[in-house]
């Protein structure tokens, strides 16, 4: 008796064991590969996804270019993100799946109105990753996810390897997360612009790029700010590993470009008497690739005078980028109330709910130690008669 | 009653199972939501507890050695005062298994949308009560198994995490003085006192060297503790409050190349072994506290009622996953410690009072 209710148990659980009840297949997903998250005129909320469409992928017959389109369009509207999440999944027969999303992009009206309410959605839902990139787009967010890029797959593609060799700021969903509550609670964000299509391609045919930043105050956003003055907030943000930069040599006409420039930025914040003070500590090298001018590189005495040409210009990138911070938006996105925090506690506590107005008198003093190390592979500049280098 | 035998080291890994498999996930959170930025502290002063539990557990079993809880109870407070205390902690075992399981299911339900909270639950308990009946052997050899799995893959998460740790979130330490990490640590210590378990496990040794092995279990829980606690705020900062499951939200970031990501599957897999060690061990001694308390001459017979009272009482007494949490924070700071703590505090005092030992004959 025993055995025949031990072997029935055992083969009871044969059909136990495969788990296949309610098993989801890849046909039955829908994977989503770019988001976008805007408001109507009647301030409702309008979600665009971008679709990927697996047939176009293995039909066909490989690399045959006049196949269909990767992905499709689909928009719902609704009174929130979740709502209008609902309504995408009635004109799409499959079901939705976030977890490859990599790109969320705001439009500028939400961006304007503000973003955490739908935000909320994104963080709260299991499937969403941390790591989906965050931007706000100043085209309307259905034209940039319809474009056809003639390179990568999806424009969603596009956006995240732009953002993979540090083109714009890469914001990830955890990364907005901790910005809206961090001691300063401002935000930045990538800004998307549209490249204008090649001649004679359609008006779809070309790919978004990433323009400067929006900046947020608390979840709205304020403004925008342009190529050069991102790069130097990624500058103080001591994200910008590599970059190239080119810069007037002295008393020279031309320029002498220096690339890549490897560098380390330390921010140290001090107060005394009442003053609070932050100073930039930027450590950048790099090597020659170009030399316009007809200096003569390999002459220990014209580098020491480059160098110093060299910080002042990486100097000037970063004092641009906190200018209109301090002067124009009056909001701190460059971390400064996280130092001035960690290393004065006390202080710190005192003007934390007004923050925004001791911002912009703080004195900020930019402090660049630049290397040149290597002239490349040629000495003097090339294609220049001797007797004309100069010293 | 249950005549299997384990070693003093499988008396540590169970420990160690039971109580990191559920507060990896979810203590973090609660403990920053006192100690702020100081959650890594919190855990220090919450191991006084366990080390002082175990050391209580200890000289109590070497008073009276090879005896049950409930045996040394008679002999120092009297059989009235014993069958009223049996009856506290049948209650308080019942009780912390439901809400232990209740807690596992909630986390499962996170993924498993579509199963019902009670399948989870049923097909959980069952597997347990099968290991149950086989004994405390048996419990002790699957907690031996599951040890080197559950502690190499909390540690290669961490190592996976390591290019996204932001060291300098631990700043400023001690902000508003020791007050903010010493109210974090009572949560942690909750999970400390449970050591008190070893009490049960105690007369199943089969060695002598479960105080030094006990007080290793508690060392090696407080250093996978801070370790955890500091990822965990390394990478979430001053979020990590607002997240139900910090640890599994950190490991959602883990991304090596874009070729290792989405591992926190295997968060969910380490943490189902850890849960049914941790479900298994509060089943055994709650089966074994009724057994002893009601003089039963075989703890067999009840492990079924027992399993299904469990998954009632994690019905009954948890709603949701918020009353769930709240329980954790309001009511048992105070249930635990006095019943894993105190009151056996109370009967080492009265042993010693009373010069009440007994040696070895059975």
């Amino acid at each position: 008796m025993k055995r025949f209710f031990l072997s029935l148990s055992f083969f009871l659980s044969i059909f136990m064991l495969s788990g296949c009840w309610d098993r989801v297949e890849v046909n039955d997903i829908a994977i989503i590969t770019a988001t976008a998250i805007d408001l109507t005129e009647d301030n409702q909320i309008k979600v665009t996804a971008q679709v990927f469409i697996p047939r176009a992928l293995s039909g066909g017959g490989g690399l045959g270019t006049g196949g269909g389109d990767l992905t499709l369009i689909r928009t719902g509207i609704g009174s929130n993100l979740a709502d209008a999440v609902s309504k995408l999944q009635m004109v799409l027969p499959r079901t939705i799946f976030w977890g490859q999303c990599k790109v969320f992009i705001f439009g500028m009206g939400l961006a304007e109105n503000g973003i955490r309410e739908q935000f909320d959605f994104l963080v709260r839902h299991p499937e969403p990753r941390g790591r989906a990139f965050m931007f706000v787009s100043k085209a309307d967010t259905e034209k940039v996810l319809q474009l056809l890029p003639p390179l990568e797959r999806y424009s969603g593609e596009v956006l995240k390897e732009l953002l993979d060799f540090k083109i714009g700021l890469p914001v990830t969903m955890k990364d907005l997360d901790l910005m809206l509550t961090s001691d300063a609670q401002n935000a930045v964000l990538p800004l998307i612009k549209v490249y204008p299509p090649n001649k004679g391609k359609t008006e779809n045919e070309s790919i978004p790029y990433i323009s400067g930043s929006a900046i947020f105050s608390k979840d709205k956003m304020i403004g925008t700010i342009g190529e050069y003055e991102t790069r130097g907030i990624m500058w103080i943000k001591n994200m910008l590993k590599y970059s190239t930069i080119s810069f007037k040599a002295g008393n020279e006409e031309e320029e002498i470009s220096v690339s890549p420039v490897q560098s380390d930025v330390k921010l140290k914040p001090r107060i005394s008497k009442d003053k609070w003070k932050m100073t930039i500590k930027v450590q950048a090298e790099g090597d020659v690739v170009q030399n316009e001018t007809k200096l003569n590189l390999m002459d220990p005495e014209t580098i020491k005078r480059l160098e110093i040409d060299f910080g002042k210009n990486i100097k000037h990138r970063i004092e641009a980028a906190i200018d209109p911070l301090q002067k124009e938006f009056n909001i701190d996105i460059i971390d400064f109330a996280t130092e001035f925090h960690h290393h004065y506690p006390k202080e710190w506590k005192k003007v934390k709910n007004r923050w925004n107005e001791i911002f912009p008198q703080i004195e900020v003093s930019v402090d660049v130690n630049a290397n040149i190390r290597r002239p490349g592979y040629t000495s003097t500049p090339s294609g220049l008669p001797k007797d004309e280098v100069k010293k | 009653m249950d005549k299997g035998r384990i070693s003093s080291i499988q008396m540590g890994m169970m420990m160690y199972l039971t109580i990191l498999a559920t507060a990896i996930l979810t203590v973090p959170s609660i403990t920053a939501k006192y100690a702020k930025k100081d959650l890594w502290l919190s855990p220090i002063w919450a191991s006084i507890i366990g080390f002082f539990t175990v050391i209580i557990v200890i000289q109590l079993s070497k008073r009276f050695p090879r005896q049950s809880f409930f045996q040394i109870c008679e002999h120092t407070i009297g059989t009235l005062a014993t069958k009223l205390l049996g009856f506290l902690y049948f209650t308080f075992f019942l009780i912390a298994s439901g809400q232990i399981t209740r807690t596992y299911a909630e986390f499962i339900k996170v993924f498993f949308i579509k199963t019902p909270v009670s399948v989870i639950m049923i097909t959980m308990l069952l597997l347990s009560a099968f290991t149950v009946i086989a004994g405390i052997e048996v419990i002790g050899r699957v907690a031996q198994l599951f040890f080197p799995i559950f502690v190499f893959s909390v540690f290669i998460i961490i190592f996976l995490l390591l290019p996204q740790l932001e060291p300098s979130n631990i700043f400023p330490i001690l902000e508003n003085g020791l007050l903010p990490s010493l109210k974090g640590a009572i949560i942690p210590q909750i999970w400390f006192g449970e050591l008190f378990l070893i009490v049960f496990l105690l007369p199943s040794l089969s060695d002598s060297k479960g105080m030094k092995w006990g007080i290793l279990t508690v060392l090696l829980i407080l250093v996978t503790f801070i370790i955890t606690n500091i990822t965990v705020l390394f990478i979430l900062n001053q979020n990590t409050e607002f997240y139900i499951y910090p640890f599994l939200s950190a490991t959602q970031l883990v991304n090596l190349g874009d070729f290792i990501e989405s591992i926190e599957p295997i968060i969910i897999a380490i943490w189902i072994l850890g849960t049914f060690i941790k479900i298994t061990v509060f089943y055994y001694v709650t089966i074994l506290t009724t057994a002893q308390w009601l003089k039963l001459s075989d703890y067999k017979p009840i492990v079924w009622p027992i399993g299904i009272l469990i998954v009632e009482v994690s019905f009954w007494a948890v709603p949701n996953l918020m009353v769930n949490n709240h329980i954790d924070i309001t009511v048992f700071p105070f249930l635990f410690p006095i019943m894993q703590t105190f009151i056996p505090l109370f009967i080492l005092g009265m042993a010693v009072i009373r010069k009440k030992s007994k040696s070895l004959e059975i």
